[in-house]
């Protein structure tokens, strides 16, 4: 998967918790998810549990640690499939 | 330092269910979960222990700019007394619920009696991210949260 399929994945993800159209419009490797996207912390974790389920991965507490943007969640999801 | 978190209890219902599998597992310790399913009230038990997580979120993010999500760390260590601790920390924390609304409030002493409550169209400043009014010349702390309905904002003083 490349990472324009990885991102674009990542985007319906996140469409159900997003609650800032245009920043979703316009999502890009900078994006963050609370910020920008105006995700709410609780739902945070339902973003983590649907990538874990998409991606077939676990992501641990360190890794969930970072997953505040695009960027790093595709760097997490990138390790985590690698290390398949 | 003070943090708040405020929860619409009926939006909550509608956004989150911590029912799903593996939720409760990334968000609370072991402890926590415990008093979640020995609570008359699950639910509520779910959000009161998250709210305090979230109020003590923000003064260590003030604290030592430590962004990121990691609510493992910060627990309930001390359910009656509200006492959440986080590394070697200690936070205080009053969770208050008014009909749908729940908010708590935390701070680093048991000074609860020091908190007033503003309007929240305050003018707020902001030094390093840190948000603070101007009341009769000085500096004061402060704390806003919004979630559906409610919001509302303290300050220390």
């Amino acid at each position: 998967m490349n990472k324009e399929e990885t991102i674009l994945k990542l985007k319906n993800i996140v469409k159900p918790y997003i609650k800032n159209q245009e920043a979703f419009d316009n999502l890009n490797e900078n994006t963050d998810f609370i910020n920008d996207l105006k995700i709410n912390s609780a739902n945070l974790v339902d973003v983590i549990l649907d990538i874990e389920e998409a991606f077939d991965i676990v992501i641990d507490n360190a890794s969930m640690e970072r997953m505040l943007n695009v960027q790093s969640a595709l760097e997490i999801i990138e390790t985590k499939l690698a290390e398949k | 330092m003070i943090g708040n978190d405020v929860v619409d209890l009926a939006l909550a219902k509608v956004e989150s269910n911590w029912q799903r599998k593996g939720y409760l597992d990334k968000l609370f310790t072991t402890k926590e979960q415990n008093l979640i399913f020995s609570s008359e009230n699950p639910t509520i038990m779910v959000w009161i222990l998250w709210s305090r997580k979230e109020a003590v979120y923000k003064i260590i993010r003030q604290e030592n700019g430590l962004r990121g999500f990691y609510p493992l760390k910060i627990e309930n260590t001390d359910y009656d007394s509200g006492i959440v601790c986080f590394n070697e920390m200690k936070f205080y924390t009053k969770a208050v619920q008014k009909g749908e609304m729940l908010h708590t409030i935390a701070l680093k002493n048991n000074q609860f009696d020091q908190i007033s409550e503003l309007n929240p169209a305050t003018k707020i400043y902001k030094k390093d991210e840190i948000p603070f009014i101007i009341s009769n010349g000085k500096n004061h702390f402060i704390s806003k949260s919004h979630h559906g309905r409610f919001e509302k904002m303290i300050c220390l003083f």
